[in-house]
């Protein structure tokens, strides 16, 4: 079978579309109204209000339920909770709003009442000075940071697995960008002061199990991928305290890397000798240990590594699959790129399944981990049907992949996504 | 913009304001010093009548919803049979290997059958019914007494691995309403499920007098 990716790409010389660019005023006039429509306007065929919101693949119908702090999101399961964000919210703001941003508990058991008084993140281990800090040492005692970072689920898009693979039936929503705030783990860990020979970190928060036999979710990171500038403890996202349902009062914050090590509701830090043997170390979020994480499909790898950062992605957000668009004038194609941290150096943007490809216009920067807005635009033709593919390159030339990896446990999902209209 | 809160007013507000500045810095809303406590909804579906339902309401929602296994996609016998061993092996479910085999076919049977649109939504049940004691008892031990135990201690096999445990009926203080109000609803943040679905409004009334029976008898 030959995949596309052997193909160069055909990049078109000179037909960047004379856009004016995504100019502050337009960002800003997205924000406030919405996204309903664009300039050049393609209508948003998402159903917003309607009770039930239906995923395109078999056994994809969610209901839209409120949950504390949160407007209606994607139920995929009600204990523990697990909310996808729907998608049009990610045309609407750059940063995903607390209170549609996704939710992802492993464990029922989650404490329903935090006092933040009482609170304590304790730090022990494999250090000098154990440490036990209230929330209130926490934002007086160190230098406060803030950083915009995309906090991605691993199963994110698993339910596109062909085949099908169990686990969590995530749309693309299972992901959310926001502005975290709070303070460096590593100022934490010098004031606790890592003794020699440590080796990886493990992080624990108070959700518990709710049978005996269910082990704890506690998820450890190596002690070189932690003492960096970036990853935080954070005590407030976008602005506000962290919804009860992404981990107030504290989560570890850790850019460029999975959902599944910022842990929530985070009280135990926990500095390792050797390294971390737990269930959901060795035996859960594991990738083939290969550099594509992937196998042939329905195969089982036979090494595996613990999953890590993330591929580079790209998403339109203003057009829907079967949706029509009016033919005639430029019709403007907006979305979203983001990467591991190496920051998105172009996203292409094809309206013809991939044979012509021009470049996108990039929005502001808000830093290498964030969410990055990027529009195109083309003039549709009467009558035909367009496939419109988005396709980002980060700064170190990786770009996203043509045809889908495959693995067990539908990870990594990062091919280039299609999206038919067709135009009247 | 109908259908924004205040609060979602401003938060787009202050992110429309974020495109101005280069280097954002949100100034954060001052920390919350008091308690935070949320309710958390109840269980949105439960099992569908099959052969092998009691084995699957018994077990299966120990831990989680039942959406974890509608959510699924059709799953070969094989593909339930691992999921099976897997919560028994990995994370403790207590379901005796000789009730896999039934589990599994009801298993198949859920997932197959109906498109998800069509999955049992539990309706607010208007509660109206009368139930005796006797009826109550085939309820409890059909449904209850795996976790709150034959005399109602809350002593059952499963009852007791839980955390909390099951809880112990005869010695609860609460009033009809506010049991009646648990059994239909479950008790969010512990495995007690939501009955509502399952149980006819009859049945309810039955099972409360039961337990009401059981307390007295103690
Ligand atoms: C002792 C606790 C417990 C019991 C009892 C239990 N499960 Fe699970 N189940 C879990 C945990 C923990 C997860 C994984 C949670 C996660 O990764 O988010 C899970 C996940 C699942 C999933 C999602 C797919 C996957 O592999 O993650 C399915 C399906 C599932 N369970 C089915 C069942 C069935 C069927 C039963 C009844 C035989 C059952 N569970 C009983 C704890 C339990
Ligand atoms: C899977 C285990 C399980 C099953 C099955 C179960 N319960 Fe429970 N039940 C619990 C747990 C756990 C609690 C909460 C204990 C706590 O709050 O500490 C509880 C609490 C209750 C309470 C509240 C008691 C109080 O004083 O607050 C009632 C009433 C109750 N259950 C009745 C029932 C009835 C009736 C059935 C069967 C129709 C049933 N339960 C089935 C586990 C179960």
């Amino acid at each position: 079978m030959s995949s596309p990716q052997d193909e160069p790409l055909r990049i078109q010389p000179g037909r960047v579309l004379g856009s004016p660019g995504i100019t502050r005023r337009s960002l800003l006039r997205a924000a406030l109204i919405g996204g309903g429509l664009t300039m050049a306007g393609i209508p948003l065929t998402y159903a917003k209000d309607a009770p039930t919101a239906t995923l395109p693949f078999k056994r994809g119908a969610r209901p839209l339920v409120t949950f504390p702090q949160k407007r209606p999101l994607m139920v995929m399961t009600t204990r523990p909770p697990q909310l996808e964000t729907p998608f049009h919210v990610f045309n609407e703001h750059v940063f995903t709003p607390n209170d549609a941003f996704f939710v992802r508990w492993h464990l029922a058991n989650i404490p329903t009442t935090i006092d933040p008084s009482a609170f304590r993140l304790h730090v022990r281990g494999h250090v000098r000075r154990p440490l036990s800090l209230s929330l209130h040492e926490l934002r007086t005692q160190f230098e406060e940071v803030q950083l915009a970072a995309v906090c991605q689920c691993a199963g994110n898009s698993r339910g596109f697995f062909k085949p099908r693979v169990p686990g969590g039936q995530w749309g693309n929503g299972a992901m959310g960008n926001a502005l975290w705030t709070g303070v460096r783990l590593r100022d934490i860990l010098d004031r606790a002061g890592i003794k020699p020979g440590a080796v990886q970190v493990r992080f624990n928060g108070l959700d518990q199990p709710v049978a005996e036999g269910t082990p704890d979710f506690r998820k450890s990171l190596n002690v070189e991928d932690v003492l960096n500038d970036h990853v935080l403890v954070a005590y407030a996202m976008n602005g506000g305290s962290l919804p009860l349902l992404n981990g107030f009062p504290l989560r570890l914050v850790v850019p460029g890397w999975y959902a599944t090590y910022w842990i929530k509701m985070l009280s135990d830090i926990e500095v390792l000798n050797s390294v971390d043997d737990g269930f959901w170390m060795t035996q859960a979020y594991r990738l083939p240990a290969d550099p594509c994480g992937c196998v042939e499909p329905g195969e089982h790898p036979t090494r595996t590594v613990p999953i890590g950062r993330m591929p580079v992605r790209s998403f339109m957000t203003n057009v829907d699959h079967g949706a029509t668009i009016p033919s005639g004038k430029p019709v403007v194609v907006r979305g979203i790129a983001f990467d591991q941290g190496y920051g998105i150096d172009r996203v292409l943007f094809s309206s013809d399944g991939g044979t012509h490809w021009q470049r996108a216009m990039l929005g502001h920067d808000y830093g290498d981990f964030s969410f990055r807005q990027w529009e195109a635009r083309f003039v549709p033709v009467a009558g035909r049907t367009y496939h419109l593919q988005s396709l980002a390159i980060n700064r170190i030339g990786e770009s996203q992949r043509f045809s889908a990896r495959w693995n067990p446990g539908g990870y990594l999902r990062n091919a280039v996504e299609t999206v038919q209209v067709k135009a009247i | 913009m109908p259908g924004f809160t205040k609060q979602q007013g401003l938060l787009i507000l202050w992110v429309g304001l974020l495109f101005l500045s280069v280097t954002p810095w949100v100034m954060a809303e001052p920390p919350r010093e008091t308690p935070l406590s949320v309710t958390l909804p109840s269980d949105l579906m439960t099992f569908q009548p099959g052969p092998g339902r009691e084995i699957a309401a018994g077990f299966c929602l120990i831990c989680h919803s039942a959406d974890y296994i509608y959510m699924q996609p059709p799953h070969s016998p094989q593909q339930w049979e691992e999921i099976v061993h897997k919560m028994q092996r990995a994370f403790g479910c207590p379901i005796p290997n000789d009730q896999i085999p039934t589990l599994v076919e009801y298993l198949v049977s859920q997932n197959a059958i109906q498109p998800a649109s069509s999955l049992p939504r539990v309706a607010e049940s208007s509660f109206a019914g009368t139930g005796t004691v006797e009826q109550g008892r085939q309820v409890y031990e059909a449904h209850c007494q795996s976790c709150h135990g034959s005399t109602g201690k809350g002593d059952g096999p499963v009852g007791r691995m839980l955390i909390p445990p099951a809880a112990d009926l005869t010695a609860t203080t609460k009033a009809d309403r506010e049991l009646l109000h648990i059994i239909q609803n479950g008790k969010p943040g512990t495995a007690m499920p939501a009955w509502k679905g399952t149980l006819s409004p009859g049945e309810l009334t039955a099972v409360l007098a039961y337990i009401r029976d059981l307390a007295r008898s103690h």
